[in-house]
């Protein structure tokens, strides 16, 4: 029988804010532990929560950022399990009234189609501490650390409308983009400031029921999240297949083995409205204040650059996956570099050279406009590819100009044509063999003559001038 | 006999040297927050927790210059009043005013039964940060004292807003509207349902109070509510769900007592917990945990109820320049664990009143007139204290 997933995600996504969800704490996780707590965030008899009005703006950009709907009316619930790492019994989180509801990306999928994935809504929550497991001597104990209890979450819910890996992946990378734009969080699966859970089940093709699912947990990067779906579509299918029935539980997904596993058995009561924290209403004036505040989403940047600088809609999406690259991309042709040139200077030398420094783009010492400097040299023909990679280097170690580096250094190119000629005579005189063999046409021979006379001139001859002039004397 | 006090404070001189509240003398309960102190709130699932900070009601009353005489007994959270002392370190001078975590009226009852005033303010006027109860939708800081002065001072000192409580209003109370000039021109209104199925002495009082009030001139309207039973009903589901869903932060793991023996977390769980809470508590938080997880569109339909009984009970009011209910002045004396039925008993009149939020003072009973409460409007609580000060004279024998 032929099978497909229906996929459905639930991404929680830890918001950068400078302090806790509901307390003056600093949102630090990494630091010593326990260092920020309160009587709030420790859960203690008789804290109050409050929530921040940081936070809550941070939610709420992000939800405008994805296309969600801002709700007028949200409220805390008491979301109850019992845990180590929740000593209070209850996470606060909307389950009733979410903060957004409705909103999507559109992806496009393995057969370059355009697929329109839904969010179901976006709500607020608070992050649970963290367990430390270790042993004490021979004796294994739990430690709990409070530093991330509190912290402000949101939940990004989807639709079931997910079919394969493929698609998931691209909307997780799409997603990290857009929240990433609204600057409201890294979105690192990998440091958990994105975490993301996949409920799966497979049903025949064509079927439209909705079958049992499974959730997976515990994916720490956007490919583990695609293999463990893939292998729990693949699981799933073969039990179907078997005649064995899917029932409802939670799975890990192991990198090391590849595999789900099953783990312990959820227990989920309804929750109860938290009577402590206010409802949240929000009027349309704070919601369109709010719009005011969003950037240009990567989705209209790209379309924006296509139609302004000719790019390509593949180059476009490169672009436009992050802010600094885009931004680096309009200043450099703002500088009057071509979009093309713009485009594959910084995907081939600048970014792998700021990565190669552990810089970032913005705070690059090699500005827009000094690389500006050195492209108009290379455009300009003053400057040969070969000069200008080493004058980019130049230009990270020092402050000087391109146009100061290259006459310093000598790397103006030869152009003129007596002085190329006089090279070229040189050269031809002494490769006789080179020189037979072009004219019996062994095509590499003219490649291994340009590079005699690059060579004789210290590599500072313009090759196509060179070139120019070979062809006129044989 | 069980001793009124858990704590006595060491050194109860005022914090400041004057201020409106300057000498008098206040006990807490341990439901109430005070930095250093024991904080257990009646309960072995508390023992030996101490609080961290001070509740905001017990700031303002050391910036008030109140004197802070200790801790009295408590029922456990402060749940009803098996083997709670409220009330009684007013009654025998050891205290001016007492702080009484209010749930179901446990502030108005104990007032009553020491033969003292009252008043459980609107809510939202008083913060709670630093209460450890049961039902936060519904518990309020209680203040009672020998007269409605001591406690209109009180809540002077202690109402406003609070930047750690964002449930409060932020506005100040509107101004109260002007008294009769006496007891004439006073309305009351009487729901005849509150009557049903009351002791036959305490609806005597009652009737007597009424009569005493009336030929001083007090008009006593009819008000009926056949919805009057669902008070209580609203009451002890909504209350029991929010119970037993925010309990879990009295985990009896991080303080408490932790039995020995258990092979993992969950075991620990329940074997602390289990020993740790009294029967009543625990009767309480398996109804609560019913209706959460068996019943809860049950739930869902007595917090709408809620609702239309709030705009019930305020429409109500509004007629009238406040509501008379009865009020039990005695509570049955075995202060030893007793079944959640028994502990409630006392508090069917006084649940009306939690359930809507609107203010209820407490007068005591004197002479053949029973102890009763008025309910008045939201946030009008200053005036409910001043029409409160009127009947008192009335009730008292004066004219």
């Amino acid at each position: 029988m032929d099978f497909e997933a229906v996929i459905g995600l639930e991404i929680h996504v830890e918001l950068n804010c400078a302090t806790k969800l509901f307390c003056d704490c600093p949102n630090r996780p990494g630091d010593e532990p326990n260092a920020n707590t309160c009587p709030t965030c420790l859960w203690l008899p008789g804290a109050a929560p409050c929530l921040s009005q940081a936070a809550l703006e941070k939610a709420a950009l992000l939800c405008l950022g994805l296309g969600s709907e801002l709700q007028p009316l949200s409220a805390f619930d008491q979301k109850v399990y019992y845990y180590p790492d929740l000593p209070k019994g209850y996470q606060l989180s909307q389950a009733h009234l979410p903060l957004s509801r409705g909103g999507g990306i559109t992806i496009t999928n393995e057969r370059g189609e355009a697929r329109a994935l839904r969010i179901h809504h976006i709500h607020m929550e608070e992050d649970v501490a963290k367990l430390v497991h270790e042993l004490e001597g021979r004796q294994p104990i739990s430690l709990v650390d409070f530093n991330r209890a509190g912290a402000p979450l949101v939940e990004i819910v989807t639709e079931p409308d997910f079919r394969t890996p493929h698609e998931a992946m691209e909307f997780l990378k799409a997603l990290r983009t857009q929240v990433r734009y609204v600057g409201a969080s890294e979105c690192s699966m990998e440091n958990g400031t994105m975490r993301v859970d996949a409920n799966i089940s497979v049903r025949p093709r064509g079927s439209s029921q909705m079958n049992t699912k499974v959730e997976v947990k515990n994916m720490n990067s956007v490919r583990h999240v695609g293999d463990a779906i893939a292998f729990e579509i693949a699981r799933q299918s073969a039990a179907v297949q078997a005649g064995e029935a899917v029932v409802l539980h939670t799975r890990l997904w192991d990198p090391d083995k590849k595999a789900t596993l099953p783990m312990r058995a959820k227990f989920e009561g309804p929750c109860v409205p938290d009577p402590s924290v206010p409802a949240i209403a929000l009027t349309p004036a704070w919601i369109e204040t709010l719009r005011a505040r969003l950037p240009e989403m990567p989705a209209a940047k790209a379309e924006r650059l296509v139609k302004e600088h000719g790019v390509s809609a593949e180059d476009a999406a490169f672009l436009s996956a992050d802010t600094d690259v885009a931004a680096y991309f309009e200043a450099l042709t703002a500088h009057g570099v071509s979009a093309k040139m713009a485009l594959h200077w910084i995907a081939t030398q600048v970014l792998p050279a700021v990565r190669e420094r552990g810089q970032e783009l913005s705070a690059s010492p090699v500005t827009p406009a000094r690389l500006a400097g050195l492209l108009t040299l290379l455009a300009r023909d003053e400057i040969n590819a070969n000069a200008a990679r080493e004058v980019l280097v130049a230009l990270f170690q020092s402050e000087a100009s391109a146009e100061t580096i290259v006459s310093a250094r000598g790397f103006r190119q030869i152009s003129d044509t007596g002085a190329l000629d006089a090279l070229i005579d040189q050269v031809l005189a002494a490769q006789p063999a080179a020189l037979a063999d072009v004219r019996n046409g062994v095509g590499k021979a003219t490649g291994f003559l340009i590079g005699q006379v690059m060579q004789a001139s210290q590599g500072k001859a313009n090759p196509k001038r060179i070139k120019e002039l070979l062809a006129k004397r044989l | 006999m069980t001793p009124i006090t858990l704590f006595e404070n060491p050194n109860p001189a005022p914090a400041v040297p004057d201020g409106p509240l300057y000498g008098t003398r206040v006990a807490l309960q341990p439901t109430i927050s005070v930095a250093g102190w024991p904080t257990d709130a009646g309960s072995a699932a508390l023992a030996g927790f101490t609080a961290l900070e001070d509740a905001t009601v017990v700031q303002r009353l050391r910036q008030a210059g109140a004197a802070l005489t200790g801790l009295t007994r408590t029922s456990e959270f402060g749940f009803g009043l098996h083997g709670s002392q409220a009330g009684e370190a007013v009654r025998l001078g050891a205290a001016d005013a007492e702080l009484v975590l209010d749930m179901m009226g446990e502030c108005r009852v104990a007032a009553a039964r020491a033969g003292a005033y009252g008043l459980t303010p609107s809510a939202g006027l008083l913060s709670r940060l630093g209460f450890i109860g049961l039902i936060p939708s519904m518990e309020r800081c209680g203040l009672l004292a020998r007269s409605c002065g001591t406690l209109h001072a009180l809540l002077a000192a202690l109402a406003g807003p609070d930047g750690r409580d964002l449930t409060l209003e932020e506005a100040p109370p509107p101004a109260p509207a002007p008294l009769p000039a006496d007891a004439r021109g006073v309305t009351l209104g009487v729901i005849p349902q509150a009557l049903d199925g009351l002791p036959a002495a305490q609806a005597e009082g009652f009737r007597a109070a009424l009569a005493r009030l009336a030929t001083a001139g007090v008009a006593v309207r009819e008000l009926p509510l056949p919805e009057y039973d669902l008070f209580a009903l609203v009451h002890m589901i909504v209350g029991s769900v929010e119970a037993s869903s925010c309990a879990g932060r009295y985990d009896s793991v991080r303080y408490g007592r932790r039995p020995p023996g258990a092979k993992n977390w969950n075991e620990m769980y329940l074997s602390a917990r289990g020993a740790a809470f009294g029967t009543c508590v625990k009767s309480f938080l398996i109804q609560g945990a019913f209706f959460q997880f068996e019943r809860y569109a049950a739930y869902e339909n007595a917090c709408r109820i809620r609702a239309r009984l709030v705009a019930a009970a305020q429409r109500l009011v509004s007629e009238v320049d406040a509501l008379a209910l009865p009020l039990p002045d005695r509570v049955p004396e075995d202060i030893t664990a007793a079944p959640l039925a028994e502990t409630c008993a006392p508090f069917g009149c006084t649940r009306l009143a939690s359930v809507t939020g609107q203010p209820a003072l407490a007068m005591p009973a004197a002479g053949a007139c029973g102890a009763l409460q008025l309910v008045g409007p939201r946030l009008g609580d200053a005036r409910l204290l001043a029409l409160g000060e009127t009947l008192a004279t009335v009730c008292r024998g004066g004219k």
